[in-house]
Parts: C-alpha cells; sequence; structure tokens
C-alpha cells in the first residue's frame, strides 16, 4: 500500500533570493516556546556577491543578511513573506565568509493583523554580528 | 559644493563591484544634499523572479548612494580610490512598494554630521512619477586605512 494514499501533498514554491547561494541552512531548531526558531546557517564563500563586496576583500554584505532573516521567517511559517519596515537593525560586527563561516540565524516571529514582527540575530559562538527588529507583511 | 567636477564613472565613488553595484550616477551634489539614481534591470542582483526588487536592494541602493557622495567629496579633496564604508545601523526604514523591472530610482541623501568615523544619513527613494518608494536613516561606518 502507498504511504501517502488518500492524503494530499500540496508543495508550495515560495522564492528565496540567496537560499544556496549566499548561505545554506545546515540544521534547523525551534524554541521551546513561542513561535519562533534558531537556524544554524553556513555562509557561503563562493557565492558570487564577494566578487564585487569588495574585490580581493569579502566582506558579507548587511543587507545580504538582513535577507537571510526574512528567508529563515519563511522557512518557519511557510508563507511569502516581505520586510514593510525595520524599526532597527544594528549592524554590530564585521561578517565575511572567513570570519564566520557557520552563524545562527535566531528568529522569533509574533503575529499581527498584516503579518508578523520578527526579532532576529544572527551570532556565533564569538560574537554577534546583527540585530534586527522589524515588521514582515504577507506578500 | 556643487558636482563642478566632472564624474564620469560611478566606479570612481564607490568601491563596490559588479554583481552589487546599486547605484548608476551621481546626478549632483550640493552641501550636505545629493541625488543618485539607479534604473533596474534585469541582471539586478536583488532581482526576484516576478521581477521586482528585493526590498534589501533598496537598502542597499540607500547606502551605496550615500558610499558615492562620500566618494564624491573624497575624491574631490583629492582621493584616488574611493573610500570603504559598512552600513552600521539601519533605523526606520519603510517601504512602501517594491521597485520593478525598469523603475528608475532617484534617491536623495541628507548626510549628518560624523562624528569617530560613523556619520548618520537619511535617505529617500522616489521612482521616476515621484512616488516614494522607500525611506530610512543610517549609520555608515568609513574604514580608516
Amino acid at each position: 500500500m502507498l504511504p501517502l494514499r488518500g492524503t494530499v501533498l500540496y508543495i508550495i514554491y515560495i522564492m528565496m533570493l540567496l537560499e544556496n547561494k549566499f548561505y545554506k541552512v545546515l540544521s534547523e531548531k525551534r524554541h521551546a516556546e513561542g513561535l519562533g526558531a534558531s537556524f544554524h546557517v553556513a555562509i557561503l564563500p563562493e557565492c558570487n556577491v564577494y566578487e564585487g563586496h569588495f574585490p580581493g576583500d569579502p566582506v558579507c554584505p548587511g543587507v545580504c543578511n538582513i535577507e537571510t532573516i526574512k528567508e529563515c521567517a519563511i522557512l518557519l511559517v511557510g508563507e511569502a513573506l516581505r520586510y514593510t519596515s525595520i524599526k532597527l537593525c544594528r549592524l554590530t560586527a564585521l561578517a565575511t565568509p572567513a570570519v564566520c563561516p557557520e552563524v545562527d540565524v535566531d528568529v522569533t516571529l509574533e503575529k499581527t493583523a498584516e503579518g508578523y514582527e520578527v526579532q532576529a540575530t544572527i551570532a556565533d559562538a564569538v560574537q554577534t554580528y546583527m540585530i534586527l527588529k522589524g515588521q514582515l507583511g504577507r506578500a | 559644493m556643487t558636482t563642478s567636477r566632472a564624474i564620469n564613472k560611478i566606479e570612481e565613488l564607490i568601491p563596490q563591484r559588479l554583481p552589487i553595484m546599486m547605484v548608476d550616477e551621481l546626478l549632483w551634489a550640493e552641501d550636505d544634499v545629493c541625488a543618485c539614481r539607479l534604473t533596474v534591470r534585469e541582471d539586478n542582483f536583488f532581482m526576484e523572479e516576478d521581477s521586482m526588487l528585493a526590498e534589501p536592494g533598496v537598502i542597499e541602493h540607500i547606502a551605496q548612494s550615500a558610499s558615492a557622495f562620500a566618494g564624491y567629496r573624497a575624491v574631490c579633496e583629492g582621493a584616488t580610490e574611493p573610500p570603504v564604508g559598512y552600513i552600521g545601523e539601519v533605523k526606520n526604514f519603510k517601504i512602501y512598494r517594491r521597485p520593478k523591472l525598469g523603475d528608475v530610482l532617484t534617491t536623495t541623501i541628507t548626510m549628518g554630521a560624523t562624528v569617530g568615523g560613523v556619520t548618520i544619513i537619511r535617505g529617500i527613494t522616489h521612482a521616476a512619477d515621484e512616488e516614494t518608494v522607500a525611506e530610512t536613516q543610517m549609520k555608515i561606518f568609513v574604514r580608516e586605512d
């Protein structure tokens, strides 16, 4: 007997700009309480963004980390989301593929009428690279 | 300060290179204000499959507009290489719609004081029809080599 007999399999396709290009999710751990998860991701040094940012001096563009947070939120809830606002985003340390080849992207979401309020950090065992508070709307 | 010195190439003003060049030209600069332009093209790094620009691409465009302004000032003072700056903080970023393929974005940068290598800037991005697309405040760190 087919294991999927009698079930309907939905495949939801959501655009991801940077997944498996700038970063790759290695593992995901849901928060024990609330809507949130910590994504352990590899920063991919072969991403073509480093050809231009900066030539011979690869530095992770802060905006790519901002996009990575959004894409982790999408992975968490399984629906397409976009930033409508960012109240505050602090880039607290310079991230490069050499300095932080793997980081933890911790995302906490709270439902609102239009989507989600997001609070996130990007950090490794040594330091925090980004702290972000903003609003994600349903796309 | 006005754009008395002709700038032919944006590469003279910003350190970013393809595929992440998010400013086409510095239109003008006067005192603490400048304007930069970007045409949204198919090969933009932040272009999504629906031919719209992802929101962080607009933040990068505003940051690179500020970078071009800093580069213009540095070139006017005799620098041969554009300064390398990093975004230190994004505050009160609001995006009203994603730019679409073919949009011509004009961003006005107002540069505040620089203290300890950190400059506060304010950027507002309009589409060709004067519609406001996005606005933000930022802190930019300039690397001292």
